[in-house]
């Protein structure tokens, strides 16, 4: 049904292993082949420690595949890049930087100049509902506002894809459900491709336009989900909690 | 992957044992080839090796043997370093447990602590003269210091949950401390141990600098005088082995009883 | 309430430090060390005559502020070359390779031990003076400084590499702020061995300075001077540590966690 949208990243056989001293070769990623279409918001879902983050790793280019290949935008991906923007889980903000010097960071190491950042920085801070606090420091920000910075930055440097690895997997619940309407938001504001790892269901129904339910190592996919229920979305809605049984059907519940 | 690792890890040793080479072979050739530095200025490494071995048994020209001199050093610095460890780990405990003597001693205790152990040096000997009882006096008030410190801190440092834990099963004030509080100070309490025997070593070859008759800083004093600086090359080097074996032993047997007596 | 347990505090100190000083002041006075050891009064106007009336050939005030030079000057050099060597080691493993084992031979000499070589290196004047307080600082400050080059957060890393910061970028924006805390720690601990190394320094023939004071009174045996010496080291090691520390509360304000 969407076939005639453009392919923005694809997984072309993807294995990686990693070299553990005592266990020897563990296979993380087995034979993965994933479409990421344009300006889609896609999840990537699955139980605690099946390989999600080192998928993302890899399309950032901090971990390269043992063997098969990234394409992102048409181009293979080698090492991190500024087309790739990433929202960390412990957000990884700049404790010495203030917000606006955290936003302005990606633009600031592209040589961009000074009024011209300004501006733009200024803009993603606003799209987050920051202003007010461009001068404060990280560590003054609760959690969640935190958050918010980690967004904004990856989004100042205008990126093609931005991938949230468990971004809100350290808030409380009560905040968590706020930055999922913020993100959904934003994103609605600023049309983007995303891919966003989570291990929670409900988050993943709730944000998704499409998810892939990862199985355990190594990772591959084991099931996929068109997400297509109108935004705003409800948690309480039937056809929420029917597609929330159906995944949780499906998913590898061993620890 | 793995064997790359390895590769780069031996590569970088193989640096670092030439870069050694090479600065041991720098010095050779500039005293032994070129000449360029006499022996009474800088002695050739060939030199200081030579009287390295002769020195184990050879008195000339200080009076003893570098053993001598070894163990007349170690007495002292052992001596006064173990009373001082044997009062400085209580009184570290106890400032840190009782809130009131902490602010009565604290201020006392921290304008003693900065002056150097070198100063300490001149009022023993002033006070009680030239000899072992004004040596050991000296390092065991630097080895005391630094046990105060780093005890107090270990104490200070318990967690305020395993405090609670402890009195939620009806521990009194006594058992606090000798089952939670010591305990979990006990990793800082041999960081202590470490740091002390560190300053009670400084402290001995000052000491031994300004007053002895024999002792390894006696040795270097003595040797300085008739310009031998073999010997002087050599004192230092033993001087700093021996600290670093005894730092290890300390921290050896730290780890051992740290590791036993830790709490989960 | 927390202001009458800071008063509390307070008060408490400034009773021990009184109580310290009558229990020497009465040590002094009703028993034989009085013989040896003057009392406090003495000790103390002394060493307040001292700014007035000259010992040796200088006043206090002279004393201090040559004893601080002798001991910035190598601070200075000691600093600049240990955060440089530091950060060259952090960053380049080659440098770390051919540095660090002389660092590791070298370090465990104590400075002290250097003063018959440094003597003979440098003769007795300053030169041999400033060695030794190089060497006390030295070590210290370049360890610190390659233990915070290695103390980068990889995680800030990977953001820096994500938003398209090269090497050069990526050392001046995140492995120098990480650093500097480091470096400061370094200095600090640095200045306080410096400052202790400055009786050491001046036990090499010198004609005044506050390690002088010391050194000579124990020559003439006059207990009265080493305790002015003493009571001078003391207090001038407490201004300089209590000024480094607000300098550096001042530029590592991002570090101050809370409020």
């Amino acid at each position: 049904m969407s076939e005639n949208k453009n392919i923005l990243i694809e997984f072309r056989h993807v294995d990686k292993e990693f070299n553990k001293p005592e266990e020897g070769v563990y296979q993380v990623v087995g034979d993965l082949n994933i479409q990421v279409r344009e300006n889609e918001f896609l999840v990537l879902f699955g139980p605690g420690q099946c390989g999600k983050s080192t998928i993302l790793n890899m399309i950032a280019g901090f971990e390269m595949p043992t063997s098969g290949e990234i394409i992102c935008g048409g181009k293979r991906v080698e090492k991190p890049g500024p087309e790739r923007g990433m929202v960390f889980q412990n957000t990884a903000l700049f404790p010495w930087l203030t917000v606006m010097g955290n936003v302005e960071y990606g633009p600031k190491m592209q040589g961009v100049k000074k009024a011209e950042r300004r501006e733009r920085a200024q803009k993603y801070i606003d799209l987050v509902g920051l202003q007010g606090f461009e001068n404060s420091f990280p560590v003054k920000l609760s959690g969640g506002m935190q958050q918010r910075v980690g967004i904004a930055r990856a989004y100042c440097n205008e990126p093609l894809v931005m991938l949230l690895d468990e971004p809100f997997g350290h808030l409380d619940a009560q905040t968590r459900y706020m930055m999922q309407d913020e993100l959904t938001r934003i994103w609605q504001a600023e049309k983007r491709t995303v891919i966003f790892v989570t291990n929670n269901i409900e988050e993943a129904v709730y944000l998704a336009d499409r998810i892939l339910v990862l199985r355990n190592c190594p990772t591959g996919v084991k099931a996929e989900y068109e997400i297509n229920l109108p935004r705003p979305r409800n948690y309480t809605d039937p056809e929420f909690l029917r597609l929330r049984r159906e995944i949780d059907a499906v998913v590898d519940h061993t620890l | 992957m793995k064997n790359k690792q390895t590769a780069k890890m031996s590569k970088f040793l193989i640096i670092s044992v030439l870069s050694v080479c090479a600065g041991i072979l720098a010095w050779w050739i500039v005293t032994d080839v070129l000449e360029l530095f006499r022996s009474n200025v800088l002695p050739s490494p060939v030199k200081v090796m030579q009287t390295f071995m002769k020195k184990w048994v050879e008195t000339k020209p200080d009076g003893a043997t570098l053993l001598q001199h070894l163990f007349a050093s170690l007495k002292v610095a052992l001596g006064g370093y173990l009373i001082g460890a044997a009062i400085g780990i209580p009184l570290g405990i106890f400032m840190a447990w009782n809130d009131k003597i902490d602010m009565l001693v604290r201020p006392v205790f921290d304008l003693v602590r900065t002056i150097p152990g070198v100063a300490w040096t001149s009022v023993m000997v002033t006070l009680v003269g030239i000899g072992y009882m004004s040596k050991a006096l000296v390092i065991f008030i630097s080895a005391m210091v630094a046990m105060v410190i780093n005890s107090y801190s270990g104490i200070k440092q318990t967690k305020t949950v395993h405090l609670w834990v402890g009195q939620t099963f009806g521990a009194s004030n006594w058992e606090l401390l000798t089952k939670v509080a010591i305990p979990s100070a006990l990793p800082m309490i041999f960081t202590g141990l470490d740091v002390a025997l560190g300053s009670a070593w400084t402290t001995l070859v000052a000491a031994e600098l300004l007053a002895s008759t024999r002792g390894l800083g006696f040795m270097i004093q003595q040797a300085r005088g008739i310009f031998r600086l073999d010997i002087v090359i050599v004192g230092m080097v033993v001087i700093a082995i021996t600290g670093a074996i005894l730092s290890t032993i300390i921290r050896k047997i730290g780890n051992k009883i740290v590791k036993g007596g830790r709490l989960g | 309430m927390r202001a009458f347990e800071k008063n509390k505090r307070l008060i408490l100190g400034a009773v021990g430090i009184f109580v310290f000083l009558c229990i020497w002041y009465i040590a002094t006075k009703s028993t034989t060390l009085g013989k040896v050891m003057p009392d406090p009064v003495t000790v103390f106007g002394g060493f307040f005559t001292a700014f007035v009336e000259p010992i040796g050939t200088k006043t206090m005030t002279m004393h201090i502020l040559i004893s601080l030079r002798r001991m910035l000057v190598p601070y200075a050099i000691g600093g600049f070359t240990g955060v440089l060597i530091g950060i060259l080691m952090g960053w380049y493993k080659v440098a770390d390779a051919i540095f660090m084992p002389y660092i590791q031979m070298l370090r465990p000499i104590p400075p002290i031990a250097w003063i018959p070589l440094s003597i003979i290196w440098f003769g007795f004047d300053e030169g041999s003076k400033y060695f030794l307080i190089f060497l006390a600082c030295f070590f210290t400050i370049a360890l610190t400084t390659y233990n915070g080059v290695h103390s980068v957060d990889e995680t800030l890393v990977r953001a820096s590499r994500m938003l398209g910061a090269n090497d050069r970028q990526l050392f001046m924006t995140i492995v120098l702020p990480t650093t500097v805390p480091y470096i400061f720690s370094g200095l600090q601990v640095a200045l306080g061995s410096a400052w202790a190394t400055i009786v050491a320094a001046e036990m090499i023939r010198s004609s005044e300075g506050v390690g002088w004071l010391i050194v000579r009174g124990q020559d003439i045996g006059n207990m009265t001077q080493i305790m002015i010496g003493i009571v001078a080291i003391a207090l001038t090691g407490l201004l300089i540590t209590t000024l480094m520390r607000v300098l550096e509360n001042k530029l590592c304000a991002w570090t101050v966690r809370g409020k």
